[in-house]
């Protein structure tokens, strides 16, 4: 039996003294995309930072290929192979387009970038512009780029598509699309249904920092998962 | 021209100078950790030992200038790592810890070299014409060397690797450890460059100033003027604030006399704390 | 007006009291005995503050004095016992320990290096109750009751160097530059009137705040501009320093002296050979005067505190001398009485490290040396006999 890419078993977290995700399990095999989706305030955020490393988990394990990774700090998990884009402050605000892009190579080169820039107009005309100076959506966009260029094998993305226009979220999910196909797992934190149904090949329903609903897309349809996205 | 007039003009370049390259170690923990670094004043004086034991073991000068970085880099990673760490963001604490830092420093210094007074012989003595008067050859050099400290360290800042990341790090930190920047090591880095500066600036000024282990108190205050007036972070808040105190101060030295050189200097900070306490360039 | 010392009253209102409850074990008042029979000396030394660096050899300073005065018999037949305490605090620090010592320790006797600031506290805190020697450089003047000034004053330093420099460096015009606090300014007016004696002028006269990070390249190029002859120097400590390293930076040690009032050993060390040429200083003591007392002066030294002995200067080496004179003045009055001790005073001879020096006005008249630095060490250039001190007290 293959162990799966991604799993995490029973996480528990939460802020202060307010546990907010009551023991979570789940998992990714290598070329799946799983969707979280729910309410706001139901515990997504939280579950993904505490996959990346950002929220230390009270309880349970993370793991990457087996390994338990739930002890690494952001940055050491980021050495093993998982990118991840967070929901808030997306980009580097001080620094111009470019240098958020080749921050972390060493050649200092755009190379890599070339079918992100291609796709993405916006970010080839403010390459020389500070981040800062971008809208929220173009934020995400930069972001999103930044997260798959790394070409690591798990990438976590925080609501992606939040403030993008649908044309470009279409180009994110073909991205997304063609990247799984070549082995790349995702996890995806999504509020746009329109969006995780381009993309998901699991579903992971929670409420009130439980799951809820699980399984693959073909066996939960629209009109299961509506009830759960909206109040 | 006056030549009277040229050397007190000079001795203003120097003032602003000396303390841009005094401010810049403190500049640079401050603004990149916020962490301000009340021992910053010992290892100016750490720095001017270490010139001191390189005269006095009869090698050249410059040599001075690893053994000072390899001194005070030491030191700094050291207090950085069992010091400053577990208080990063707790400025309130990190002032007590450093205040008692500098302490240790000023009594190890003492243990070691006594309180007496020491000197070290000028390594480029003599005076230099120029514009029609005589100026000590060392303090144009150090002019000149200070200019290129402040101006090298702002481009490797603005142009390296390391500095995109430092600025990544600054900017936004959960990010910053998002995107695998190791932050407690370059923290570490960071904490370890000041303290290095600050004995760079040992080194520099350890020929013109009185030697003693209580010689730190004396440039630490300046320093934190220059930056209350330029505010954090920036190459040209750092320079501005370093013009404005050194300015004020060899001006109204120059025109008036010292006493009411040092009143400017409190007057103005004190008018820079109370109406803009961001300093210059606050929005 | 009644000066006498309260210390027998005190003392025999306290036997008074023992006797009554009568039944005190006699080794007890055996060991009171023994302590009360001893001379005790308070003695004020910079133990912290920007002077402490003198505290260590003015400590050494008084015990060998001590040490030399028990074996030759004590102070009346009592031995001498010190009891050091910091007189580089406040000076309101400095008044509660002079009372404590009096009252707690009661003290035959005070001694005392430290500033004026300190000496004007412990001053008004004593009122001549008992003796109180005061033995460092300073700027003269004081006349309270029962106080005996040591120190080198303006007259004893101003006065040789600027005949000297006047004389032999044909020096008409001098530029004055020190601390901003009593011992400059005091000692700058009084320089003032020796120049004048000697024709010369004053062109300017400037101060630096005391304790302040001062540096002095504006300063020193105002002296460039002024071209003084004479350069006079009341600055202290790293002041001191700073200005004659600045002065020499910018060139001027070659063609313009430099007198200064308090320059010692530390200081000189401070400001290093590079910066010292054409600098003068004319003290009581320096450590490296080749004369046969201060040879037999630092061979005892060196015996009783070995290698590690703390350096010799004047500020230190005051304290021994203050010791000696506090012998000859007891013994001579038969006591520690005020008026008993004033009257004494005048005329007394006593010992120094130098050559012996003689009390008038409860100053003294003393061998002054002046000395040209070559390098980091004091050559003297000229020995004055018994310079009078210019301030004379009235009985």
């Amino acid at each position: 039996m293959s162990v799966p890419r991604l799993d995490f078993d029973d996480l528990a977290g939460g802020y202060g003294t307010t546990e907010v995700v009551h023991g979570i399990s789940g998992a990714a095999a290598a070329g799946q995309v799983l969707c979280i989706v729910g309410r706001n305030g139901v515990g997504k955020s939280s579950l993904i930072r505490m996959l990346s490393g950002h929220l230390p988990a009270w309880r349970g394990t993370v793991r990457l290929e087996g390994r338990a990774v739930t002890d690494l700090p952001p940055a050491g998990r980021r050495r093993l192979g998982i990118s991840y884009c967070p929901q808030e402050r997306p980009v580097f605000d001080d620094l111009t387009v470019r240098d958020n892009l080749i921050l972390m190579r060493r050649d200092r080169s755009l190379d890599g970038f070339a079918p992100f820039i291609g796709r993405f107009p916006v970010l080839e005309r403010r390459l020389d512009q500070q981040a800062g100076t971008m809208s929220g959506g173009e934020k995400k966009i930069l972001s999103f780029a930044r997260g798959l260029a790394e070409m690591t094998p798990l990438v976590l993305l925080d609501e992606p598509s939040e403030g993008v226009q649908w044309e470009n979220i279409l180009h994110m999910a073909d991205l997304i699309r063609e990247r799984r196909a070549a082995g790349t797992t995702f996890v995806v934190v999504e509020q746009n249904l329109a969006f995780a149904e381009r993309i998901a090949d699991r579903y992971l329903v929670l409420d009130q920092g439980r799951v809820v609903l699980e399984g693959p897309r073909s066996a939960i349809d629209r009109a299961a998962l509506l009830p759960r996205l909206h109040v | 021209m006056d030549p009277i007039l040229v050397t007190q003009g000079l001795n203003l370049v120097f003032a602003v100078a000396v303390l841009a390259v005094l401010a810049l170690g403190l500049a640079v923990v401050f603004g990149l950790l916020g962490v301000l670094n009340l021992a910053h004043g010992e290892f100016i004086m750490v720095g001017a030992y270490c010139a001191w034991a390189t005269t006095a073991a009869g090698l050249p000068y410059v040599a001075a200038i690893p053994l000072a970085i390899a001194v005070c880099g030491g030191l700094g990673l050291t207090v950085e790592r069992w010091l400053i760490r577990p208080l990063y963001r707790r400025p309130f604490d990190t002032l007590v810890a450093t205040w008692g830092l500098s302490l240790l420093l000023r009594k190890a210094a003492e243990a070691a070299f006594g309180l007496s007074f020491r000197n070290v012989a000028m390594p480029l003595p003599g005076t230099v014409r120029v514009l029609g008067t005589d100026y000590p050859g060392y303090r144009l050099l150090l002019i000149a060397i200070s200019a290129a400290i402040v101006g090298g360290l702002m481009l490797w800042y603005r142009r390296s690797r390391t500095g995109l990341r430092i600025r990544a790090m600054v900017g936004n930190p959960d990010l910053a450890q998002a995107v695998g920047i190791r932050a407690t090591r370059l923290a570490a880095g960071t904490f370890a460059a000041g303290t290095c500066l600050a004995g760079l600036g040992g080194v520099m000024i350890a020929p013109l100033v009185p030697l003693q282990p209580l010689m730190g108190l004396d440039f630490v205050l300046r320093s934190f003027f220059a930056l209350v007036i330029g505010g954090l972070g920036s190459a040209v808040g750092l320079f501005a604030g370093s013009a404005v105190i050194g300015g004020v101060d060899s001006l109204v030295s120059a025109l008036l006399d010292a006493t009411w050189g040092y009143f400017a200097v409190l007057v103005v900070a004190i008018l820079f704390l109370w109406r803009r306490p961001g300093g210059l360039f606050a929005r | 007006m009644s000066m006498g010392n309260l210390t027998p009253t005190r003392r025999r209102l306290l036997a008074g009291g023992a006797a009554a409850f009568g039944a005190a074990p006699a080794i007890l008042s055996g060991i009171a005995r023994a302590a009360d029979k001893d001379f005790k000396i308070g003695i004020f030394l910079p133990l912290s503050g920007p002077a402490a660096l003198f505290g260590p050899t003015g400590r050494a300073c008084a015990e060998l004095a001590a040490d030399e005065i028990n074996k030759a018999g004590g102070i009346l037949g009592r031995q001498v016992r010190l009891l050091p305490t910091d007189g580089g605090t406040a000076p309101a620090e400095a008044a509660k320990s002079a009372v404590r010592l009096m009252l707690e320790e009661k003290v035959d006797m005070l001694l005392g290096s430290h500033d004026s600031a300190v000496r004007g506290a412990i001053a008004t805190t004593v009122k001549g109750k008992v003796p109180y020697v005061y033995t460092p450089v300073y700027e003269g003047g004081e006349c309270s009751p029962n106080i005996y000034c040591l120190g080198e004053t303006p007259d004893q330093q101003g006065g040789p160097a600027i005949g000297w420099l006047a004389t032999e460096r044909k020096a008409r015009t001098y530029y004055l530059i020190g601390n901003d606090y009593g011992w400059p300014r005091k000692t700058n007016e009084r320089a003032r009137r020796l120049i004048a004696d000697q024709g010369g002028s004053v062109i300017a006269e400037e101060y630096l705040p005391l304790g302040a990070p001062n540096k002095f390249e504006e300063a020193v190029t105002r002296i460039k501009a002024a071209r003084p002859d004479v350069v006079l120097i009341t600055l202290v400590g790293a002041d001191n320093v700073n200005f004659n390293r600045t002065f020499a930076g910018f060139g001027l040690d070659r063609d313009i002296a430099r007198f200064a009032f308090l320059l010692e050993e530390n200081t000189l060390a401070g400001i290093g050979a590079d910066a010292s040429r054409e600098l003068y200083a004319c003290m009581g003591y320096f450590a490296d005067l080749d004369w046969p007392t201060n040879r037999q002066f630092k061979a005892a030294y060196a015996a009783k505190f070995g290698d590690k002995a703390p350096a010799l200067s004047t500020i230190g080496v005051d304290s021994f001398t203050g010791i000696k004179f506090a012998r000859a003045l007891v013994e001579k009055a038969k006591g520690t009485d005020a008026r008993a001790c004033m009257a004494a005073s005048e005329g007394l001879r006593f010992d120094t490290v130098t050559a012996p020096a003689i009390m008038r006005g409860r100053h003294v008249d003393k061998t002054m040396f002046l000395a040209r630095c070559q390098g980091t060490k004091f050559e003297v250039i000229k020995t004055f006999g018994f310079v009078p001190s210019g301030t004379a007290c009235g009985a």
